[in-house]
């Protein structure tokens, strides 16, 4: 029986919060917050492998390439806490396969969209149960999906897509505290790589699609540099944005993107952009510059996909005519 | 002809616009003009008049012949055509499937649908496979059929999958063309045999609906009591060769 009288404490002992800003480390010097060192414009490198699953009907890996400061501190490392983490994820496509007995008539592809964290895919634990913000992306992602898919090609059919994050983005440098700008900023790199992924496993598993729909995601940043040196801080538009590498990300934008079509099947604003003003020069608004900043790095991704796609369909046209 | 025509397409890619071309399986039209929808190698199919427009697809099936954009003007009398492409694997009205029988009842049997046969694929079938030479477009279930029906024909793997395939339908007065009103379905199949049969309707939400009223159409391997697999004497007979008991089945035709 609690005792329901008296304000209890935790069930657990409990520790206070140690930020790493506050640390020292072994030869005295402060941690240091990761940087940037791409250009604005700049992407990272993407991975992208399909039919790595033999047993499902399509399948694709993504891997984004880990950044500057991550490499270096892999190669001399200063602290037992990798600074930043990169994207990995791997994506399945089972089916079309029929309907579950209770599910009703359906003229179209029923489209099924699973996103699971790996336990060990966050610094903090993800449980075995999809919580809110995996079923919340799923849901994203199937937003993303049904807008590309032929559906009206596969009757009575339903297609199941299972993304497994093995690595995720952090929402924000681990070694600092929580503060008023504080959003699952990670989400939105992990929305952007699933889409481009799962686009990758479709095509794979040889779905009629209009195009392949590519993930992109762009940020307004505010760095304390430009601060510290008195400058006012003016927000910078950077695409692909490491949110570790970031102070502060005011908003960000993420885009499922069809190049081939000049269109936008998802798209997920975050943050405040009202009071961005993207320099004397630039009179357009916030979400605009947002969104074009996505569309270009989701135009980036695409040429991996294309690349991706293509050499699926070159082992499977090639298979035949080797074993023939 | 336009020579801008890829020889492998992704899908998104405008391939030709519709004046010229008219869209086959695998493409989809957009603003008068062809696109990919699936990736794969490009198909050109003459047109059958000389009015008519070819017909441009994305081959979902992987291709032996290795020039694809070229148009072949080979007369089809020296072999046969190319495959009829289909815009999806799923079963569809006309097609030809194999099956295993998974539950008998008194008015119908149901059955789960193992592979869908290609036009390609049920010639191949028909004549004893050591005389086939002429070479056909397989498709990438069809290549396997062996494997498939082996593994569906073994016992032990009854139970499982049957959740992923797509489930059907053989009713009692579809079974055979003659004297449907003396069907009795405990003697036309049994739990586990393989049967040919062709879709007649798409059905409800669950189940397809198949037809073995024809000759080459009906069981075609089972197992008998014993568990030896059996061969076929007549149309509604085959037997054990170890035992020599003879069991009845609609049999379908084995040539």
């Amino acid at each position: 029986m609690t005792d329901r009288r008296r304000i209890n404490g935790p069930p657990s002992g409990t520790r206070p919060a140690v930020f790493a800003s506050s640390l020292k480390s072994a030869s005295g010097a402060a941690t240091e917050r990761p940087r940037r060192h791409r250009q604005p414009n700049e992407l990272r490198k993407i991975f992208l492998k399909t039919g790595l699953i033999p047993s499902a009907s399509g399948s694709a890996y993504l891997e984004y390439e880990p950044s500057a400061s991550l490499a270096a501190a892999r190669s001399s490392p200063q602290s037992l806490i990798p600074p930043s983490s990169a994207l990995k994820l791997a994506c399945t496509v089972h089916g079309p396969k029929p309907l579950p007995r209770s599910a009703t008539f359906s003229p179209n592809l029923v489209l099924t969209t699973h996103v699971k964290y790996a336990p060990f895919a966050a610094r903090q634990r993800k449980g075995h149960i999809r919580d809110a913000s995996e079923r919340d992306l799923g849901v994203h992602l199937e937003t993303a999906l049904r807008g590309v898919i032929v559906a009206e090609r596969w009757p009575k059919s339903g297609l199941d897509i299972t993304i497994t994050i093995l690595e995720a983005e952090d929402d924000r440098w681990w070694g600092d505290a929580p503060d008023s700008h504080d959003a699952p900023w990670g989400m939105m790199n992990v929305l952007a790589g699933c889409i481009t992924a799962a686009s990758a496993a479709i095509a794979d598993a040889r779905i009629d699609c209009l195009d392949l729909v590519a993930g992109g995601v762009a940020a307004i940043v505010s760095d304390d540099e430009a601060a510290e040196e008195g400058n006012s801080s003016t927000p910078k538009l950077m695409l692909d944005t490491d949110p570790a590498e970031h102070k502060s990300i005011l908003s960000a934008c993420v885009v499922a993107y069809m190049p081939a079509r000049d269109e936008i099947t998802e798209i997920w604003l975050k943050g405040d952009h009202s009071k961005a003003s993207l320099g004397v020069d630039d009179s357009s608004l916030g979400h605009e510059a947002l969104i074009d900043g996505a569309v270009n790095a989701a135009r980036g991704a695409h040429t991996v996909l294309v690349e991706a796609v293509r050499e699926s369909a070159e082992r499977y046209a090639g298979l035949s005519t080797s074993d023939s | 002809m336009a020579s801008t025509l890829p020889t492998l397409a992704i899908p998104g890619q405008r391939l030709a616009p519709v004046s010229s071309y008219a869209a086959g399986p695998g493409t989809h039209v957009q603003n008068a003009n062809i696109y990919a929808s699936i990736a794969g190698p490009v198909l050109v199919n003459p047109a059958s008049s000389k009015t008519a427009k070819s017909t441009l697809s994305v081959s979902r099936s992987p291709l032996r012949t290795a020039a694809p954009a070229a148009p072949q003007s080979a007369p089809k009398s020296t072999a046969p055509g190319p495959s009829k492409l289909r815009y999806n694997t799923l079963p569809a009205v006309d097609s030809i499937v194999l099956a295993r029988v998974t539950r008998v009842q008194k008015r119908q049997a149901t059955v789960s649908i193992l592979v869908v046969l290609d036009e390609s694929a049920s010639n191949k079938a028909g004549p004893p496979p050591t005389t086939t030479t002429a070479p056909t477009g397989g498709a990438s279930d069809n290549d396997n059929i062996e494997a498939i029906l082996s593994s569906a024909a073994n016992p032990e793997n009854h139970s499982n999958s049957d959740e992923l395939r797509f489930q059907a339908l053989i009713r009692k007065e579809d079974v055979r063309a003659v004297e449907k009103d003396r069907v009795v379905m405990d003697e036309m199949f049994r739990v586990g045999d393989i049967v040919r049969g062709t879709v007649i309707s798409l059905g409800d939400q669950s189940f397809y609906y198949l037809t073995t009223a024809r000759n080459d159409l009906g069981v075609v391997m089972a197992r008998s009591e014993a568990g030896n697999m059996m061969f076929p004497v007549s149309w509604k007979e085959m037997r054990d060769p170890v035992t020599g008991v003879a069991e009845l089945r609609k049999v379908a035709r084995p040539f």
